[in-house]
């Protein structure tokens, strides 16, 4: 007895559902019916993908401008034939790194660093193909052979010269400790007990450490590492750091554009460096030909019209 | 001010290009090969699943930096060389294929085994029985999943910079070097924003068009 009301109450809720179903508009069976091709197509684009990345393995070949085969760096012969030959050479920058080479507002790269390589190989009938990198990946950029060097505010170090070969030093920089104007902070000896601000992977850290008594005595025994340089200026400002140790050639530059009134720039420094361009170890040819255009080019004061326009007062 | 974001944008506008590139394409691409990663767990071919589950872990195991930086730079090592910008696509539509699979096998297990049987009774061919029954279920159910997942592409995008891709964060982080300023950054912000409310919108349509059951 139970069961058959149960049936009975179940086949009435199932005529309610197929009355429903019925009742339904045409327009969800076609969207039913759209869905069901929409999935086909992507099933067929999702083949494509996969014979899209067997295709772009070549087509990544033939493309000169861009990525330029393996075999053409890891056979470590010199690479200038081949880049005469092509016409272009092609520099490795990062462009968040004004005033050495970033994007202006129209984005275009410019910068020192663009400006002088320019004048070089446009000395040398090649034309210059500005390529961004990530910073982090610059050796492992030249290396690969997707750019043949890397020109922007590039530190000579030693951990560097064991990767690639630099040129002549072409600025000197230094290592300068800048606080703000109203800091009571006057010497090295000042920083003990302060937070000291630099940019992390920076030639300022190297620098700081080379006097490891004087970091001991920061505010934890480190300095406080930011991503750029403008992160650890607008540390300072907010007064969260005492001091920002950074290459003079870009402090300068964000001293200018901060207001000049609100920094104190210390007379000691954390020491001389000189920038250099890398080059692939074994493309002698090409770094002789930046450095005697390089030469070149301080003769006839061309090096200083450039330095001028980006560095003077 | 006005004057100053008005010199910003068509940098910045340049950046959103890319982004908004390899985004359509990563889900143009990663989508259906979600669904073939989907019902490639599913299968009875024992290899295939253990492939599919090894491909898994790997792309969800590893951070997709590092997926880039490994396709970028480490294969040239032996002998594969993809230019930039297939790069980025071919490590975003592998790594989010694999999130995609994981909620479409999710969304199709859901399915009522009911369902297979009923179809089967009414002589559905298996084929058949996903495409018209356990498919359109599934969109259903995987939706609000697929969304988060979208959204999150929009910002995982900014990752093409380690390949040197100018995308739209970094032409931000430019000009917020160059100018010193904020300002940059937080128009960035407020583009993401507006690109997350736009598929927040399209989703919830989606939605909405889905939930004939209600």
């Amino acid at each position: 007895m139970k069961i058959g009301i149960d049936k009975s109450a179940l086949t009435l809720y199932h005529i309610k559902v197929i009355k429903r179903l019925r009742n339904k508009r045409k327009g969800e069976e076609e969207m039913r019916n759209n869905i069901t091709k929409l999935i086909l197509i992507m099933l067929i684009l999702a083949f494509g993908v996969v014979s899209l990345a067997g295709c772009s393995n070549q087509t990544a070949n033939q493309a000169p401008s861009q990525t330029s085969n393996q075999e053409e760096t890891s056979a470590g012969e010199d690479s200038f034939e081949k880049i005469k030959e092509r016409g272009y050479v092609i520099m490795g920058l990062d462009d968040t790194f004004a005033p050495m080479g970033f994007r202006d507002e129209n984005n275009e790269i410019v910068g020192f660093d663009v400006d002088l390589a320019k004048e070089v190989f446009n000395r040398n009938d090649l034309e210059l193909v500005l390529q961004p990198i990530d910073w982090t990946m610059k050796e492992a950029e030249l290396n690969a052979g997707n750019i043949d060097m890397i020109w922007n505010g590039y530190t000579i170090t030693a951990e560097r010269r064991e990767k690639v070969a630099f040129s002549k030093p072409y600025l000197k920089n230094r290592q300068i400790i800048i606080t703000l104007a109203d800091s009571d902070i006057n010497s090295k000896a000042d920083l003990e007990g302060k937070k000291v601000a630099a940019q992390a992977g920076s030639t300022a850290v190297d620098a700081m450490y080379t006097e490891p008594d004087v970091v001991a005595t920061f505010d934890g025994g480190e300095p406080v590492l930011f991503d750029t340089n403008n992160e650890a200026f607008m540390d300072l400002e907010a007064g969260r750091s005492d001091a920002v140790v950074a290459d003079e050639v870009l402090a300068r530059y964000y001293i200018k554009l901060k207001g000049e009134e609100k920094y104190k720039v210390l007379s000691e420094d954390f020491g001389d460096e000189e920038y250099g361009i890398g080059f692939r170890k074994q493309d002698k040819k090409l770094l002789e030909l930046v450095d005697s255009t390089l030469d070149a080019m301080r003769k006839d004061g061309t090096f200083d019209a450039i330095y001028n326009k980006w560095f003077a007062d | 001010m006005v004057d100053y974001i008005s010199r910003l944008m068509p940098a910045l506008l340049a950046g959103l290009d890319t982004t908004l590139s390899v985004f359509f394409l990563t889900l143009v691409f990663s989508i259906p090969l979600g669904i073939l990663v989907a019902l490639g767990q599913l299968s009875n071919i024992k290899p295939l699943v253990a492939v599919m589950k090894f491909y898994i872990w790997v792309m969800r195991g590893t951070p997709l930096l590092l997926q880039i930086v490994f396709i970028f730079f480490g294969l040239p090592i032996i002998g594969i060389t993809f230019d930039r910008y297939p790069t980025a696509i071919l490590a975003f539509v592998l790594n989010y294929a694999a999130y995609f699979g994981e909620i479409f096998r999710g969304g199709i297990e859901s399915i009522d085994k009911g369902q297979y049987d009923a179809a089967k009774v009414l002589g559905f061919t298996p084929v058949k029985t996903y495409q018209r029954i356990i498919l359109p279920q599934m969109i259903k159910i995987v939706l609000p999943s697929v969304a988060n997942e979208v959204i999150t592409l929009v910002k995982d995008t900014a990752l093409v910079y380690v390949v040197g891709l100018g995308e739209l964060l970094r032409a931000g982080k430019i000009a917020s070097n160059r100018d010193a300023s904020l300002v940059p950054l937080i128009l960035v912000g407020i583009i993401y924003l507006v690109l997350t409310a736009v598929l927040t919108t399209a989703f919830q349509k989606l939605e909405d068009r889905y939930s004939y059951y209600q």
